[in-house]
């Protein structure tokens, strides 16, 4: 296959051209924050995360949906990224209603992490504290909406991987909601296998098994990865 | 009637912000004193909605210093809920923690709040009565408080990982073990904390002495007591019965099962406090109430569990020819002598071999719409009690809190206290100390925030009844 050659940060690789720049940084030990990307997933360049500076685009783009061009020169970590990111992350907390200390994923969750990652000590903008659902209609797991950042891991699993496409998104803006089927509890719906995936790929307290409690939530995304890469090879 | 008011607001060193307002007569008598509870935080309300197990992680959050007894209370509702017991190992663990927080917040309420008071007195210069001036003055015994509350803590640490609003109390049990490494560390501590309560209760032993007088009129109404108490009778802190006591010393209820707490305890709000005013319901709002706490737990009990602490107690018992002490100034004595069985109970829990076993939870699911749960926080008993829909969402949360319990008697105290030891207008720093000391006996805690340097200025203003400044103080 015909490489290509790429500069990351001042150091030059020869790369596949089919790759993203996300899946090149990783493969190089660059780190690149993410919340929506899961590999095995398609990307959606959500979370906004991602970004990196291109030379000759003025904006800036997603590394997980923008892949690698022949002679292309990136920049991962300049401090016009680091500002966004923080920016970002601070979005994300000020959505919603994120109370890590009594959250079941405190200590195990993605979103916490990227917050001592930015260095997060203060949100700058007003929280907008909305009243978010807590559904408990399924036997087995709970979705809290006060926790979901949107990333959509859970709706991309459950139609990618399993195939039941039991979730979906609702609304635009900060009105949007994961919904389950047309918009029914959880338990009510008629697509879920109850398979767990979703719970797995979710980065924060959002979705979670009802039989845990703080401290005993373990997720394993990379179970989805793999889950994904063994369908693959059969193929 | 030229009624006058005098407020003391901030009340200093105890756990929260409380003021008092004393009202004068004509005469400059003390005619009624408010106590205030001024903070409002609104955990019954905003748990609704969320699934009965985050509870346990929602409620060690009302306070910093007696976060297990609210995880201990919480996970018996959720327990309750689910219909299942701990093993017995996961009890062990879970008392030797309550013990922890118990001798920690015990420890806290009298080396580092309220021993500057006896060891300096209570007119001394108000910038060195606290624990640094108690640091500078005596260290030793500065230095065996502080370390007397790392143990309590530790006993935490060793075991979940984390001193302060603990993880691991999980429904059915616990998430850790007791590694034999942390054992064994933890009994090295057993002889320094003994020697430190020791020289806590000699400490209060001394100034009962030298101040009889005071300590015998120290607010001394009679009241009722509640307090849990084992199959036994015997002292309790865990797991055990109700046992409310009239102040002659007659049992009125024995063995209650706490989740029947609603039979016989009543609240009922005031315009003038955010706390409400609980009462023994059998004997109605006026004459209902009861205290609850270490002065509490030792009038009801009929025995201590471990021997150095029984030979204390009779010597308590002995005091009042076996009735119920009163006096709220024995509050402090009761603490230390909890602190000495703590401190022997821990050991014995040390040495249990069953004590590193890895069977330490049982697993259950969401079977009854309703929990009750109840332990002895360090300052009185506590219930929690919840009812959840068919998926296990909570519908409603009551959350019966320990100082809540004591509301009405510390108001009682400091009217009893106030009449005492002002007169008028002529309002000394010591005298105004008193009063605060009163609530200090009880040691109260409002809400998760603590104060124990004490350095908050405080403003006192003598009003008329028509809000005109008459008199006005400042302390610092």
């Amino acid at each position: 296959m015909n490489k290509i050659s790429v500069i990351i940060d001042e150091k030059k690789f020869d790369v596949d051209p089919q790759k993203t720049i996300l899946e090149v940084c990783r493969e190089n030990g660059i780190e690149i924050l993410t919340m929506c990307h899961l590999k095995g997933l398609m990307d959606i360049g959500a979370c906004r995360l991602c970004i990196v500076e291109v030379e000759g685009i003025n904006r800036l783009l997603s590394a997980c949906t923008t892949k690698v061009a022949p002679n292309m020169v990136v920049k991962t970590a300049t401090d016009r990224i680091k500002r966004y990111q923080r920016i970002t992350t601070e979005l994300f907390f000020a959505e919603r209603n994120h109370v890590c200390a009594v959250c079941v994923s405190n200590g195990k969750c993605e979103l916490q992490n990227l917050g001592y990652k930015v260095e997060l000590d203060h949100i700058r903008y007003p929280h907008l504290f909305p009243q978010c659902e807590v559904d408990t209609s399924h036997p087995w797991y709970v979705m809290d909406h006060n926790r979901c950042i949107m990333c959509t891991r859970c709706v991309r699993v459950c139609n990618e991987v399993e195939g039941a496409h039991n979730w979906d998104v609702m609304n635009r803006g900060h009105q949007v909601r994961i919904i389950s089927d047309f918009n029914t509890p959880w338990g009510q719906s008629t697509t879920c296998t109850s398979c767990g995936k979703c719970l797995h790929a979710c980065p924060t307290g959002a979705i979670w098994p009802k039989a845990i409690v703080q401290g005993q939530l373990e997720k394993n995304p990379v179970m989805v990865t793999e889950l994904v890469e063994r369908r693959k090879m059969k193929l | 009637m030229d009624k006058r008011k005098i407020f003391i607001s901030p009340v200093t060193r105890i756990e929260g912000h409380a003021n008092i307002t004393l009202e004068l007569d004509d005469n400059g008598n003390v005619s009624d004193a408010l106590f205030h509870v001024n903070e409002f935080r609104g955990f019954e309300k905003f748990c609704e909605g969320r699934m009965y197990t985050e509870m346990p992680t929602i409620t060690p959050r009302i306070c910093g210093i007696c976060p297990t007894s609210h995880t201990l209370a919480s996970v018996k509702a959720c327990e309750m809920i689910q219909g299942i017991k701990p093993t017995y190992t996961a009890n062990l663990l879970r008392r030797l923690m309550h013990i922890g927080q118990n001798l920690s917040s015990h420890a806290l309420s009298f080396f580092h709040l309220s021993s500057p008071d006896f060891l300096m007195g209570y007119d001394s210069d108000p910038a060195k009565r606290n624990i640094i001036g108690m640091a500078e003055k005596y260290p030793d015994i500065a230095v065996r408080g502080i370390r007397l509350r790392k143990f309590g803590q530790e006993l935490s640490e060793r075991i979940t990982g984390k001193k302060i609003h603990i993880m691991g109390i999980v429904p059915g049990g616990m998430a850790y073990p007791l590694t034999e490494e942390n054992r064994k560390a933890l009994l090295k501590w057993i002889p320094e904390a003994l020697e430190t309560v020791r020289l806590g209760i000699n400490i209060i032993k001394k100034f009962h002495e030298d101040n009889p007088e005071m300590v015998r009129t120290f607010a001394t109404s009679p009241t009722l007591y509640l307090g849990t108490v084992g199959h036994g009778g015997e002292h309790e802190l865990y797991d055990g019965k109700l046992r409310f006591m009239d102040g002659d010393g007659i049992i009125l209820q024995d063995q209650l099962d706490p989740a029947r707490y609603l039979e016989f305890i009543a609240e009922r709000s005031v315009n003038w406090s955010y706390l409400k005013y609980p009462y023994f319901k059998p004997y109605g709002f006026d004459r209902g109430f009861y205290r609850v706490g270490p002065l509490a737990r030792l009038n009801v009990c009929s025995r201590m569990k471990t021997p150095q602490a029984q030979e204390e107690f009779e010597k308590f018992k002995h005091m009042s020819g076996g009735k119920p002490v009163h006096g709220t100034f024995y509050y402090h004595y009761t603490r230390l002598i909890e602190a000495l069985s703590d401190v022997e109970d821990a050991e014995r829990i040390l040495k249990d071999p069953e004590v590193t076993s890895l069977n330490i939870q049982h697993h259950g699911r969401w079977n009854y719409t309703e929990g009750i749960g109840s332990s002895e926080a360090p300052r009185g008993t506590l219930f929690h009690h919840y009812k959840t829909d068919e998926t296990g969402k909570l519908l409603k949360v009551n959350l019966l809190i320990a100082t809540g319990q004591n509301n009405p008697s510390m108001n009682r105290s400091v009217l009893e206290v106030a009449r005492q030891y002002v007169k008028g207008d002529d309002i000394k720093e010591g005298m105004l100390n008193r009063v605060e000391s009163t609530i200090r006996c009880y040691d109260p805690c409002l809400s998760c925030s603590t104060h124990a340097l004490g350095q908050m200025p405080m403003v006192i203003e003598v009003k008329d009844k028509n809000g005109n400044l008459v008199k006005r103080v400042e302390r610092n």
